[in-house]
């Protein structure tokens, strides 16, 4: 389970603080799907780092009690210099699974050939995406946290991502932020709604859905 | 397995991750890079030999010289390079702390290990080397000499935990580094020994945690040869409310880390 409780996050920009989100709560029980819906620079983001534990909320508190993933989005969590081969070899050292399997499943699943031997700085965002989410998928997690990732790559490797995420893993949990009403509907159980940093959880997501769209 | 066990394996898998993540991006597979670091002091070390016995008295005080410039230079570098190496180390290695496993202290931890390793092995080298020339001799008093460079080394490490964290939060900290390191070799004890300076003067350079490490490692190349004026008590007392400090504005520093 994950749970948030009074979560704040100030930003300091050129002396002034912005409050990106403010007393922001909700649970995620083990196997439970929630979305979140906003539209851009409403905090989807900066949520899904926080609880990701990539940034220290200013206030409140989050508490994991399951494996989480790191955000698995268009950016970070690699180092651009080393290749994707070495990249994949210290993350499945850090977590701890045999690199070979890792390897195996990567190859496969991000269908990036030869350049996993180049320096992930040559890669396009694309191919980031992919090898990053790809390496999550290997890691395999109780809970994974989803930045917009789903939407990357060609229709190929969409159809792909889903059946693996939500096919062969409709038992973990998940934090999605997603623009696509069908992904929402079709998978999540549940919708926190980010506007101007405060947040409310709908049950309803037909509901949720409209009021996103209204905002 | 109690929790806290548990968090020591994750922690010390993630140490290791990064050693070896560390080795390839700044040596990279083939490079000469690590060859170099050993060679470095040998490559200052033997050219100041010759210069310093052309123009000086190769006994100065009594000591031979290229003892006193060897015990001299090798925890100097340590100093340096750690110091220079920890600037900034957060912000270059932001990509990491996606990963919740990965902690700022195990980045830290990583690049201290490799650089007293990589200073450590020169320090062997370059004594097998010298040793073999005949320019120095085992030290005298060996339990001494290891002392003193304990000290040394956690006094690296201390400054290192401190300028790491702070230059996080004000550029002040690299601008004052570089000046810093250099003059850091003339009142270190590099150059002398406490013993040759006035006791006003001497009384206070003792009050740094490295002159008396270089104190102690002098007193372990020459032995009772020379006079020493070393205080382990007081060292251990200063290095450890550094750590401290150094520790806690490391845990701090997570505060001003912006992550992309």
């Amino acid at each position: 389970m994950i749970s948030a409780i009074d979560v704040t996050k100030d930003y300091h920009t050129e002396g002034r603080v912005r409050r990106v989100l403010s007393n922001v709560s909700f649970t995620v029980a083990k196997g439970e799907k929630l979305a979140l819906l906003g539209h851009n620079g409403a905090g989807k983001s900066t949520l899904i780092r926080l609880i990701g534990g990539v940034e220290l909320p200013t206030l409140g508190t989050i508490k994991q009690t399951m494996s989480v993933s790191w955000p698995i989005g268009l950016a970070g969590g690699f180092h651009g210099s080393l290749t994707g081969n070495d990249n994949m070899r210290f993350i499945a050292r850090v977590y701890n699974k045999p690199f070979a399997k890792v390897k195996d499943y990567v190859e496969d699943f991000a269908e990036l050939g030869k350049f996993l031997s180049e320096p992930m700085r040559t890669y396009s965002t694309g191919m980031r995406a992919r090898f990053m989410f790809a390496l999550s998928l290997a890691i395999d997690f109780d809970c994974y946290l989803i930045d917009e990732v789903i939407a990357a790559g060609d229709q190929r490797f969409q159809s792909r991502s889903r059946e693996e995420l939500f096919e062969k893993r409709a038992d973990r949990s998940m934090i999605l932020a997603s623009h696509i009403n069908e992904i929402v509907k079709s998978y999540c159980s549940r919708a926190l709604v980010l506007h101007r940093g405060r947040a409310k959880v709908f049950a309803d997501l037909d509901l949720a859905l409209d009021i996103y769209n209204y905002l | 397995m109690s929790a806290f066990w548990r968090g020591l394996v994750i922690q010390w898998r993630v140490v290791g991750a990064l050693l070896i993540r560390e080795i390839y991006s700044r040596f990279g597979r083939e490079s000469l890079g690590f060859a170099w670091i050993v060679a470095e002091p040998l490559v200052f070390a033997i050219p100041v030999l010759f210069v310093w016995r052309a123009v000086r008295n190769p006994n100065e005080h009594g000591l031979s010289l290229m003892p006193f410039l060897w015990s001299g230079y090798l925890p100097l570098l340590l100093f340096r390079h750690l110091g220079g190496r920890i600037l900034l180390f957060i912000r270059s290695n932001v990509p990491l702390l996606y990963h919740q496993r990965v902690k700022i202290l195990d980045i830290f931890i990583a690049r201290a290990l490799l650089e007293i390793g990589s200073n450590l092995t020169a320090l062997i080298v370059s004594f097998v080397v010298f040793y073999a020339i005949g320019a120095v001799d085992v030290p005298r008093d060996l339990p001494m000499f290891y002392l003193g460079y304990f000290y040394m080394i956690w006094w690296s490490v201390a400054v290192a935990l401190i300028i790491g964290a702070l230059c996080e939060r004000t550029d002040w900290v690299q601008q004052i580094w570089l000046p810093y390191s250099y003059l850091f070799m003339m009142f270190s004890g590099f150059f002398f020994l406490s013993d040759w300076l006035p006791p006003i003067i001497r009384n206070i350079a003792l009050y740094q945690p490295y002159t008396q490490a270089y104190e102690m490692i002098r007193g372990g190349v020459f032995g009772a040869t020379v006079t020493t004026h070393s205080d382990p008590a007081y060292t251990t007392f200063a290095l450890a409310i550094l750590t401290l400090f150094g520790l806690w504005l490391m845990r701090e520093s997570r505060k001003y880390v912006v992550i992309e």
